[in-house]
């Protein structure tokens, strides 16, 4: 007998419904449904091109930053694209690096502690002592908050408040820093890459980063990352949550993230090759439509026609990290990967912000003017960022001073949107075939789900 | 015990992001006084919709409805479940001692009621400046207040706890035109601004990116027309727009996004279309005549430079 069963996620980022569609016992199809619009893009139609900067932070409250480095990133390839030749000093650029980390960053933390964690509070039934992780009581529940609103403090530094800033506009950054500005935020950086040492990985960051063995980690640290991975072992979670092996990631981030979209080998990202398909959302190219088998806001993105995974754990991949090739090779691109490599790029973050600070020459400007008015400029323009849940893409088009049309499709559309004619999305690809609920929820938050960027 | 029940309509998540940046009290702190019956980012095991039924028949008391982001009725654009976030808040609206509307799209409408094929985003019981949202103008909770707005795109996190708290402990809470607790926004952001030497010197930013230079009068701040404690509860406890160089949005305004062109100032012959509130335009081009008049060197220079 075919039973449809239908599920308000909570611990997600906004409203995201599962239905699944069991039979005999095992899960036989799965649809993630977006059920929210707020029409972001249309509402940017006919503004003036500067104010993009002001109303696309504001689609999403948690990774809201990217949105702004994607749209800065499409305006300065608007002048590109005219042919104007825009200079960035090199102390805006990496500015705009370390804010952006600081983001995901807060978004990782934020993500296992208060979404992760719980589901494992569930399927233990209390054999182990898991009482810190309890939302809002448990200690580190708690320390999760204390922390990831600290790392936040550095973009309140350069950029005045998070979330929902706009300090980077064409041509740099709007910011003077001061050296006192940058100790400052170095200490920031100091006390989180401490937290991480004492709480997340039980082991100083050297060694943790010279590890390529996943089993070798497990056995030395008895920290969160290591009782986390345990607890999945023992309930056979290095098993579940499968998606397609291919991995996308847009934008270059030296030494981090290098961009390249990989099946098992890697190879140059090229925008062209991606299209938007509309067969299962509401929202087409001829308007709004909600006939019979279409059931969400969000569109399917396919790269070449397939689907592909974006996120940490295509960072890690196209970065061609050892511990997660490792990873990979073994358990495959399932449940326990996806979650570590979030948690591993928090490090990665910590010590290349740390780096990037000391960089700074604060006499170099932080804005150097565009010579010429971006209300004169005409085009089409890309606008590519790495945000916390993977590649971000601003596309947009600009005619008599003001944005004709406005394209957005983010990380979760990659990872959550519908199905195409041919295949389903990653996540849905994920849940199929499991026979329990909690852990189809489990694979579902494994994605880092958020239902206002799937469909802004 | 009093009780919380946070629910979100068509949002951004960026209030509650805001609100777990809190300190002082820090958001389990205020949740080990007062229950939180449900959050959707939060919860673990409970059950929004049960939680609703039994506010509804009496089994739980409802202290503290805080509703984040827009309102429609329309299901095809916004859903709980099978209802409407319309349709939670009717069933509660009589039920909550308190709601309070966190943000500009729960307290207006804000951006998502710009939206031209869902015609029906409203703020609870505004629609941006008019009183023409879902509850009627003259609706009141059990506790005799309106809807309690805290405006801000996002909100500060401090002004939520604040206003919770001085609820939680009775104290009587003076509001202003736009429903909001007077005491947050009783300030503008240029009230502790720490470009406000150049501002009072009329010694005008030409460019963004530097320390020096007021904001106001080529582009686009919006900080002494603005209804928000900005420079006096700092954001993230650390700074503000302003200080970081970049204008005041007027984000805590009933009309925030129906303005344009954020980072340029308005001007007719030279003279700014909107001047700081509480002074005519008269007294604004006497006062900056008087002042530019009367150099102060101070300003002139790159503040690494003055003495």
């Amino acid at each position: 007998m075919v039973k449809i069963q239908k599920t308000i996620l909570s611990r997600v980022e906004g409203e995201i419904e599962l239905k699944l569609i069991w039979e005999k016992g095992i899960i036989k199809d799965a649809f993630i449904i977006a059920p929210n619009f707020r029409g972001f893009e249309f509402i940017l139609e006919g503004k003036p091109i500067l104010d993009s900067l002001i109303i696309t932070p504001r689609v999403c409250g948690i990774c809201g930053h990217a949105h702004l480095m994607a749209t800065v990133n499409a305006l300065e390839n608007l002048y590109k694209n005219a042919g104007y030749n825009i200079e960035i000093s090199k102390k805006a650029n990496l500015i705009r690096l370390i804010t952006l980390s600081a983001e995901i960053v807060q978004n990782h933390l934020r993500w296992f502690y208060l979404f992760v964690f719980p589901d494992l509070l569930k399927l233990e039934t209390y054999t182990e002592d898991l009482s810190e992780y309890i939302p809002i009581k448990g200690k580190q529940w708690q320390k999760a908050i204390d922390f990831s609103s600290k790392i936040v403090k550095v973009i309140a530094i350069f950029g005045g408040q998070w979330p929902h800033t706009s300090y980077s506009i064409p041509g740099g950054v709007v910011c003077d820093p001061t050296t006192f500005d940058i100790t400052e935020s170095i200490s920031i950086v100091d006390s989180m890459i401490k937290y991480y040492e004492e709480n997340i990985i039980g082991m100083k960051y050297e060694n943790y980063l010279s590890i390529e063995d996943y089993k070798e980690f497990i056995e030395k640290s008895d920290k969160d990352l290591s009782k986390f991975l345990k607890l999945c072992f023992k309930h056979n979670l290095h098993k579940i949550g499968k998606a397609y092996n291919r991995f996308l990631t847009v934008s270059n981030i030296y030494p981090i993230f290098s961009q390249g979209a990989t099946k098992r080998k890697k190879y140059n990202f090229n925008i062209k090759k991606l299209e938007e398909i509309d067969t299962y959302s509401f929202l087409t190219k001829k308007g709004i439509d909600f006939n019979g088998k279409k059931y969400s806001w969000a569109k399917a993105v396919r790269y070449e026609g397939f689907p592909y995974e974006t996120g940490p754990l295509a960072r890690r991949i196209n970065n061609k990290d050892k511990l997660f090739l490792n990873l990979l090779a073994d358990l495959k691109d399932t449940y326990i990967p996806r979650i570590w490599a979030r948690i591993d790029e928090i490090i990665k973050l910590l010590l290349a912000m740390k780096k990037w600070l000391q960089e700074i020459d604060i006499k170099e400007p932080s804005y150097i003017k565009p010579k010429k008015n971006i209300k004169e400029l005409e085009g089409i323009a890309y606008g590519l960022c790495e945000a916390a849940r993977g590649s971000l893409i601003h596309k947009l088009e600009v005619k008599e001073g003001k944005i004709k049309k406005y394209d957005i499709i983010t990380p979760s559309t990659w990872n959550l949107g519908p199905r195409c004619e041919k295949y389903l999305s990653p996540a849905e690809k994920a849940i199929i075939g499991l026979d329990n609920s909690l852990i189809a929820e489990m694979v579902l938050r494994s994605f880092d789900v958020c239902s206002v960027c799937t469909t802004h | 015990m009093k009780t919380l029940l946070w629910i979100q309509g068509l949002t951004c998540n960026g209030n509650t992001h805001s609100l777990l940046n809190a300190e002082n009290p820090s958001f389990y702190d205020i949740f080990s006084k007062i229950k939180l019956l449900f959050h959707p980012a939060i919860s673990s095991d409970e059950d929004l919709i049960k939680i609703i039924k039994d506010i509804t028949q009496n089994k739980i008391s409802l202290t503290f409805l805080v509703v984040e982001g827009s309102i429609t009725k329309n299901k095809s654009f916004c859903r709980v479940g099978d209802f409407s976030i319309a349709e939670i808040i009717d069933q509660l609206k009589d039920k909550a001692e308190f709601i309070i509307a966190v943000g500009n799209c729960a307290s207006f409408g804000n951006i998502p009621a710009l939206y031209k094929e869902n015609t029906n985003v409203v703020g609870l019981q505004y629609i941006f400046t008019e009183k023409k949202g879902l509850l009627p103008p003259n609706f009141k909770t059990k506790s005799g207040y309106p809807v309690i707005n805290i405006s801000g795109c996002p909100i500060h996190p401090a002004w939520f706890m604040q206003t919770i708290l001085a609820l939680y402990y009775e104290k009587p809470l003076i509001l202003d035109a736009f429903n909001r607790p007077k005491e947050i926004y009783m300030y503008l952001p240029h009230d502790g601004c720490i470009r406000n030497e150049y501002f009072e010197w009329k010694e005008e930013s030409e460019e963004f990116g530097h320390k020096e230079g007021c904001l106001f009068y080529n582009l686009g701040c919006k900080g002494p027309l603005t209804h928000a404690p900005c420079n006096k509860i700092l954001w993230n406890r650390t700074s503000s727009k302003t200080r970081a160089g970049m204008p005041c949005l007027g984000c805590t305004e009933f009309n925030f996004p129906l303005r344009e062109n954020y980072f340029e100032t308005k001007k007719n012959i030279g003279i700014p279309e909107e001047v700081p509130l509480g002074v005519s335009k008269r007294a604004y081009i006497t006062i900056s005549g008087v002042a530019k008049s009367l150099r102060n060197e101070r300003v002139k220079k790159k503040l690494e430079e003055t003495d």
